[in-house]
């Protein structure tokens, strides 16, 4: 059951990336606006994969499950927008 | 529950993938069903991943009522095999000791009253009258055995004594209560 919760959060995850591929087609602002919003959480991804130790520290989670959720977003986030972008 | 969990992660990714692959991303009304369904997907996802989660942590309150129960019994069966081993243990005891338990039984009604002092101590005392006068005829028959083997006084006192022959106190001792033996026996 625990697989099962999992699954359908990281399922959620992939479709609001699919989601915010839909909104930056919608006008260039947009496009715009979601291009950096990707931007920053890239930049937070790399910060929080650099600063792991301290960061699970201060989040009170083990480096493991840290690594475990940075790299499910990066999956969500590939699967999310190349199931919009290959459509 | 089961059936809603299924239906609800099913319909996640039919609303996820359907309408992006099937509708047609330059026309306007397409794109905002695209949007809408997009956003219910979300919904039925995170419905779902709700209804799993609760279902999870449910799964595990009922293993731990398991482990707490199954630990529960282990621990009633084997208080109550220590209890029996213990019982078995005392039993063994007190067949094995009956001077050591008539001796707890005496200090136990020594301190429930005292009038019934003299009445232990006379059992006592008649306790350890009958071993004087057991280890006597056991002496006596002994004696009378080795006497029947041809065996001197002297040699059988060593025997059954442990004192060399000689003008000690213990020998003479030793010897007095060797002729009451032989006299008893003698009378017997």
């Amino acid at each position: 059951m625990r697989a099962v919760y999992l699954g359908n959060f990281f399922i959620a995850g992939c479709i609001a990336f699919s989601l915010l591929g839909w909104v930056a087609s919608l006008h260039p602002i947009a496009f715009r606006a979601v291009f950096c919003l990707l931007a920053a959480i890239a930049i937070g991804w790399g910060l929080s994969w650099l600063l792991d130790f301290s960061l699970s520290k201060l989040l009170k989670i083990s480096v493991a499950d840290l690594q475990a959720l940075l790299i499910g977003g990066l999956a969500m986030l590939v699967i999310g927008l190349g199931v919009f972008l290959c459509t | 529950m089961h059936l809603k969990l299924f239906v609800l992660s099913a319909s996640s990714v039919v609303l996820w993938l359907a309408p992006l692959s099937a509708l047609d991303k330059t026309l306007g009304i397409h794109k905002a069903l695209q949007g809408v369904s997009l956003t219910a997907a979300i919904a039925c996802a995170v419905t779902a991943g709700n209804i799993a989660r609760e279902q999870a942590e449910q799964n595990e309150i009922e293993e731990i009522k398991t482990r707490a129960i199954t630990a529960d019994v282990v621990d009633e069966i084997a208080t109550s095999a220590y209890i029996s081993q213990q019982q078995r243990q005392q039993e063994a005891e007190q067949i094995l000791n009956p001077r050591e338990q008539l001796e707890r039984l005496l200090a136990l009604t020594y301190d429930e009253s005292e009038s019934s002092e003299p009445i232990a101590q006379k059992a006592l005392a008649e306790h350890e009258q009958n071993d004087a006068q057991n280890s006597d005829a056991e002496r006596a028959e002994r004696i009378m055995q080795l006497k029947a083997k041809g065996w001197g006084k002297a040699k059988i006192i060593l025997e059954i004594w442990g004192v060399s022959k000689g003008g000690s106190p213990k020998y003479k001792a030793a010897e007095t209560e060797y002729e009451d033996l032989i006299q008893k026996a003698g009378g017997q």
